[in-house]
């Protein structure tokens, strides 16, 4: 087996269908609505709330997107476990804490398949993205555990959190519950990735420094032109509370705010010129 | 009221614990550092194949059970220590040539439509050579010197039986007809042989049978002295 196992080749099942985040994001159609939204002519949906009127399908497709963001956090650990030799690549109590991130992310593709079945979802029904897991492609350790555990995982944090207090609000005790049990999960895989970062650059600030860009443009990907950030209107909003105790400073909880709001302003210029150049 | 003062046994009747065991320290050490490189190199590899079985179910299992060999691997690196190897490293490997080619080919297959060559290798072989040799560890040897291997032997055997029969059960689901038959089978023997050439995770002797044909002494058998023989 290769030591390196690239996005593409991740091995799936026929239900699934695969669709790169550029699409997603540069889709012109999101230009147009947000031109439409600047003019006043509709209103932005906001925040996952029960009583915007397309609450249930956006919660199915977040859903969705848990469930596949699992499935590869699953394998991002699990190449992590394979692809370094313990010693100089990555120290042995580093490839446990992967291994026990498998099981745990194991558990959370189970709990997420189990709740897409609850909320009247198919698998496949909404396409999945690899950038999760092409974040754990990284061929430097620190990197790729800077990557995924503070930035991935830290998306994790804002999903679960959004997630939660959407089964709040709507009465739905099976989502707030199994939402609140994987938050604490996540807690913990952040806080292994901010110990790690720490430990292992501990005399070596320039690849320290690397490591920090190396998250700061997966969570410009990561804040999906917006659609995670800092305000109350953002669909996905930072869960600074829960962000705090996985090891995150404000200042570096201010820094992700800004990172989303560049990523807004970019995906709204690139979405303008798609549309203009799409008419 | 019971006496305190009257004199008892220092172990109760029902207490059949002898000495001594069939390993000494250096023995139960050069067995627990091979137990510790095979538990490593079993967790890694269940954890890079996660990524190329298209499974879900498979998937979802291989993280569970990567997480539990490699807490083998952890108490086992936690007992070294205790059996006056200080640097765990130095006895963590293979116990000869033979199982290093068993697990490069255990390792080998990596394309989505093998994952039944991928199971067979852990749950067919692997894994039954796995319990065979810590059954035997942990019936052979001290049950009052050796107490904390045998703690750690049971914590890990529970994981085998469950990971065992769940590993088996996916095999047998996905097993459908003759040509799956005969690919199960022919992996089987491939990696069975290297296995047997290997004399099983702790090398020649693994459950007390050696090549020459002689037999471990059982525990009641042997004093130190045989002890030290049966892991010559």
């Amino acid at each position: 087996m290769r030591k390196s196992f690239p996005a593409d080749d991740l091995a799936r099942d026929s239900r699934f269908i695969r669709r790169r985040i550029e699409e997603t994001v540069m889709d012109p159609r999101n230009g147009a609505f947000r031109e439409r939204v600047e003019k006043g002519e509709i209103k932005a949906p906001g925040r996952l709330e029960p009583d915007r009127p397309d609450a249930p399908d956006a919660a199915r497709q977040l859903m969705h997107g848990i469930f596949t963001g699992e499935i590869q956090a699953l394998e991002g650990a699990g190449r992590t476990c394979w692809d370094f030799e313990v010693g100089d690549d990555a120290p042995y109590a580093l490839k446990l804490d992967m291994a026990r991130q498998c099981w745990d992310e194991a558990r959370h593709t189970e709990i997420s398949m189990k709740l897409n079945e609850h909320m009247g979802t198919e698998i496949g029904e909404f396409a999945e993205a690899t950038f999760l897991y092409e974040a754990a492609c990284n061929p430097d350790p620190v990197l790729r555990l800077t990557g995924v555990n503070r930035a991935l995982e830290g998306l994790a944090i804002d999903v679960f959190n959004t997630m939660r207090d959407f089964g709040d609000l709507s009465d739905d005790p099976v989502l707030e519950f199994c939402e609140d049990w994987m938050l604490a999960d996540e807690v913990t895989h952040v806080k292994m990735g901010s110990d790690w970062l720490r430990k292992m650059t501990e005399n070596d600030p320039e690849r320290r420094e690397q490591a920090l860009e190396f998250q700061r443009i997966v969570d410009k990907l990561f804040s999906l032109g917006g659609f995670r950030g800092d305000s109350e209107e953002s669909p996905i909003k930072l869960a600074r509370k829960f962000r705090e105790m996985a090891g995150f400073s404000e200042d570096e909880i201010d820094e992700i705010s800004d990172i989303a709001d560049e990523a807004m302003a970019e995906a709204t210029a690139i979405g303008k010129a798609a549309t203009a150049a799409a008419s | 009221m019971a006496d305190p003062s009257k004199p008892r046994a220092g172990f109760a009747p029902w207490d059949r614990r002898e000495l001594p065991g069939i390993f000494g320290v250096e023995e139960t050490a050069r067995r627990v550092g091979n137990y510790r490189w095979i538990e490593m190199r079993l967790f890694e590899v269940l954890g890079g194949w996660v990524a190329t079985v298209p499974e879900l179910d498979i998937k979802t299992m291989l993280g569970r059970h990567t997480y539990q060999h490699a807490w083998h691997s952890e108490l086992w690196t936690k007992r070294l220590p205790e059996l006056r190897e200080m640097v765990p490293e130095k006895l963590t490997v293979a116990p000869n040539e033979a199982m290093e080619r068993f697990v490069k080919e255990l390792t080998e297959p990596e394309a989505p439509e093998l994952t039944i060559e991928k199971m067979v290798g852990v749950y067919r072989v692997l894994i039954p050579h796995k319990i065979a040799a810590y059954t035997y560890h942990r019936n052979g040897t001290s049950r009052i010197t050796d107490g904390p291997t045998i703690r750690s032997l049971n914590f890990a055997l529970q994981d085998e039986y469950e990971d065992w029969i769940e590993g088996e059960m996916m095999l047998q689901s996905l097993i459908e007809g003759p040509e799956e038959v005969e690919r199960a089978a022919r992996r089987q023997v491939l990696l069975e042989s290297l296995l047997v050439e290997a004399g099983g995770i702790a090398g020649p002797g693994s459950i007390g049978v050696y090549p020459d044909g002689h037999v471990a002494p059982s525990a009641g058998d042997g004093g130190p002295s045989q002890a030290q023989e049966v892991g010559a």
